[in-house]
């Protein structure tokens, strides 16, 4: 039956992406829902991952396996300074202004990525072997069942830090109201500095895991970012479940889409998607918690 | 302070001046941040490296010559502004560049109202050289005289009748989409499948699924590096054997060694490749080598002919006026890189040499050359 393997390809692509889009779209929601900011240099974060975890294997020669956690360290601390340095001072602004400096700051992190790391693509080189293997007429690689198992764990992880840990509960809290969480003893400066930094260690990940296979380089945030902001209005903004249903939502839709209807069309269907769920259900398809 | 400052000020003019005399200025558009910045950047350290060498061996006119490097990042406003301010600014005798066809497009515009000529030896959509544009010269192969040149020849190369298209979603994909199939179906081929992806893509696993499913002989690809390595190895992990033909950056050093053993068994469709064997090829090559560390790719190969081309031109312009320049570039008769180069009637190169390569061992070895006819 080719054509049952052509779609079981399919749908493995889709998840295959999907978790990699939820894994973006997690920190995305969580740094809107808790700290009111539309992170719009979140790409960034998954570009500089990607870069990290390419400059430890390859350059210091770094066992992969030690190599993609310290990337994602590397990009917590980046995480941190950006954090203390430009958003503690703007917790108060309105959401135009933080806006607007995260536009700047996706900027200034995608031309610095040009300036000191260049132009040219680069591969995370990785331990696994390059051959493909088949099941059923479907194809795939260690790497890729690799990469679709560490997206799917962090997912996992993500989810039981929120809901089971003191922190968890605190950002929570947060989410749901500022002044009351204050009030109760929350301590509003580490929420943040915990939301923001752990959104960044989420992306960070997906590009040290996803460079094995998607060349890393530096415009590669700008699409990540759109991409994830699909994901976390298809959601509801600051739905953490949302933003896991809505990435494998959006990455089978855009591989089934592109298989069965246009391949031109692939980006297009998660945007026209955005427009229907805005005109109809605009809190998302799953509404604030 | 103060005096300090307008004495330096004063000076500087002064070393503007007499700089402004003593060379002769060519301004450069090309993309140095953007989707292709990477082969842009190629283009740009090339010519810098051929322009020392040309100043080493006397310049053009007694003169040195000088380059002036504007950032177009492949967008048509960025490069009009570029350009603008290299012809007004800088003053440049003639202009290169840009690199995407679109971008080309707009700067070519100026160089019309500026009346400063102007070469590129990358952007191939047809379309440019139809403008009648007297001060716009094409130095490179058209997209569609390369499928004339290679259509017909791919079924017997591949060994194989069923090709499929994954080109990019711009005028060149579309263009390579227009021009291939007549000369594969003349020579027994058929095409089964036809997809374009955006230039933002990284990711194309369904594009090659999709692909897969209408069982390709061989896959037909337009991309640049970036694109190429993705493709390549994407398209082996997924399971696909059949052979890759591709127009863009599938011979270059960079490719090669991103893609690894993906690019094993490639065949690439190129303007220039560095295996090519005459002697300016060979100075060129150990040039690159020495200076720059890597073979020249097919966008190095654009800024060598490019460069010599103009520098040809100013002299037997015999001065770096734009007007006489452009006359001389219309009786251009270049024996470089890839063979001779003419323009014809509407500005456009023909006569020079362009070759099928197949990657061997990471290397790409010219299998089959052909000769642009004259339009």
């Amino acid at each position: 039956m080719p054509d049952l393997s052509i779609l079981g390809q399919h749908l493995l692509n889709g998840v295959l992406i999907g978790c990699a889009y939820a894994l973006i779209a997690i920190g995305l929601t969580m740094i809107f829902g808790v700290m009111n900011i539309a992170n719009f240099a979140h790409g960034e974060f998954y570009m500089m991952g990607g870069f990290a975890a390419f400059y430890l294997v390859s350059l210091l020669k770094l066992n992969y396996f030690i190599a993609l956690p310290m990337a994602v360290v590397l990009v917590v601390i980046l995480a941190i300074v950006i954090q203390q340095v430009v958003f503690k001072r703007l917790r108060d602004a309105p959401v135009m202004t933080t806006t607007l400096v995260t536009i700047g700051l996706s900027l200034l992190l995608e031309h610095l990525a040009l300036l000191l790391w260049g132009p040219q693509p680069q591969a995370v080189p990785t331990p696994f072997p390059t051959r493909p293997f088949s099941f059923f007429g479907i194809y795939t690689t260690p790497l890729y069942l690799f990469s679709m198992a560490v997206t799917a764990a962090l997912i996992v992880v993500g989810h039981v830090l929120i809901q089971r840990t003191r922190m968890g509960k605190a950002m929570r809290a947060t989410f749901q109201n500022r002044e009351a969480a204050a009030l109760v003893g929350v301590r509003i400066d580490r929420v943040y500095l915990y939301a923001f930094t752990f959104g960044a260690a989420l992306a960070a990940a997906a590009g040290a895991v996803l460079g094995g296979f998607i060349p890393v380089e530096p415009t590669m945030g700008g699409i990540a970012t759109l991409k994830a902001f699909v994901v976390v209005i298809l959601g509801g903004m600051g739905s953490f479940v949302g933003a896991i249903v809505g990435g494998l939502l959006l990455g089978l839709a855009e591989a089934l889409g592109a298989g069965y209807f246009s391949t031109g069309w692939k980006d297009a269907i998660g945007f026209v998607a955005v427009i229907l769920l805005l005109l109809f259900r605009p809190d998302g398809l799953f509404k604030r918690a | 302070m103060k005096l300090k400052l307008c004495l330096a000020a004063f000076a500087f003019s002064f070393a503007n001046a007499a700089a402004a005399q003593e060379t002769v200025k060519i301004g450069v558009v090309q993309p140095l941040t953007g989707p292709v910045a990477y082969d842009g950047n190629i283009y740009v350290s090339t010519i810098r490296m051929l322009v020392d060498d040309l100043n080493a061996k006397g310049g053009v006119l007694r003169k040195k010559i000088e380059l002036v490097v504007e950032d177009g990042a492949c967008n048509p406003a960025q490069s009009v502004n570029a350009a603008e301010k290299l012809v007004t600014r800088d003053k440049v005798a003639a202009l290169l560049g840009a690199f995407c066809s679109t971008s080309t497009a707009a700067m070519m515009e100026v160089a019309r109202k500026h009346k400063i000529p102007h070469v590129t030896g990358i952007s191939t959509a047809a379309q440019l050289t139809e403008q009648n544009n007297p001060y716009f010269f094409r130095a490179v192969a058209t997209t569609p005289m390369m499928g004339a040149a290679f259509g017909g020849e791919l079924p017997a190369a591949v060994k194989g009748k069923r090709f499929a298209f994954l080109v990019i979603n711009d005028d060149w994909g579309r263009t390579m989409v227009s021009s291939y199939p007549k000369p594969i179906e003349r020579a027994g081929g058929q095409i089964v499948g036809t997809e374009f992806f955006q230039s933002s893509e990284l990711q194309f696993l369904p594009y090659i699924t999709k692909i897969k499913s209408s069982n390709p002989d061989a896959i037909i690809l337009a991309a640049n590096t970036q694109h190429a390595v993705a493709l390549s190895k994407q398209i082996r992990e997924l399971g696909i054997t059949a052979p890759l033909v591709g127009e863009g950056s599938w011979t270059s050093d960079s490719y090669l060694k991103l893609a690894g053993p993906a690019s094993e068994g490639v065949y690439g469709l190129a303007e220039y490749v560095y295996t090519v064997t005459n002697p300016i090829n060979e100075a060129f090559v150990k040039m690159s080598r020495d200076k720059l560390k890597e073979n020249p790719s097919k966008y190095a190969g654009a800024a060598h002919n490019g460069i010599h081309i103009m520098v040809d031109a100013i002299r037997r312009a015999g001065a770096a006026d734009p007007e006489k320049i452009r006359e001389a570039l219309t009786q251009t008769n270049y024996n470089g890189l890839v063979g001779n180069i003419r323009f014809d009637a509407k500005n456009q190169a023909y006569g020079q040499d362009v070759y099928l390569a197949l990657i061997k061992n990471g290397v790409p070895e010219v299998v089959k050359t052909a000769r642009i006819a004259k339009p």
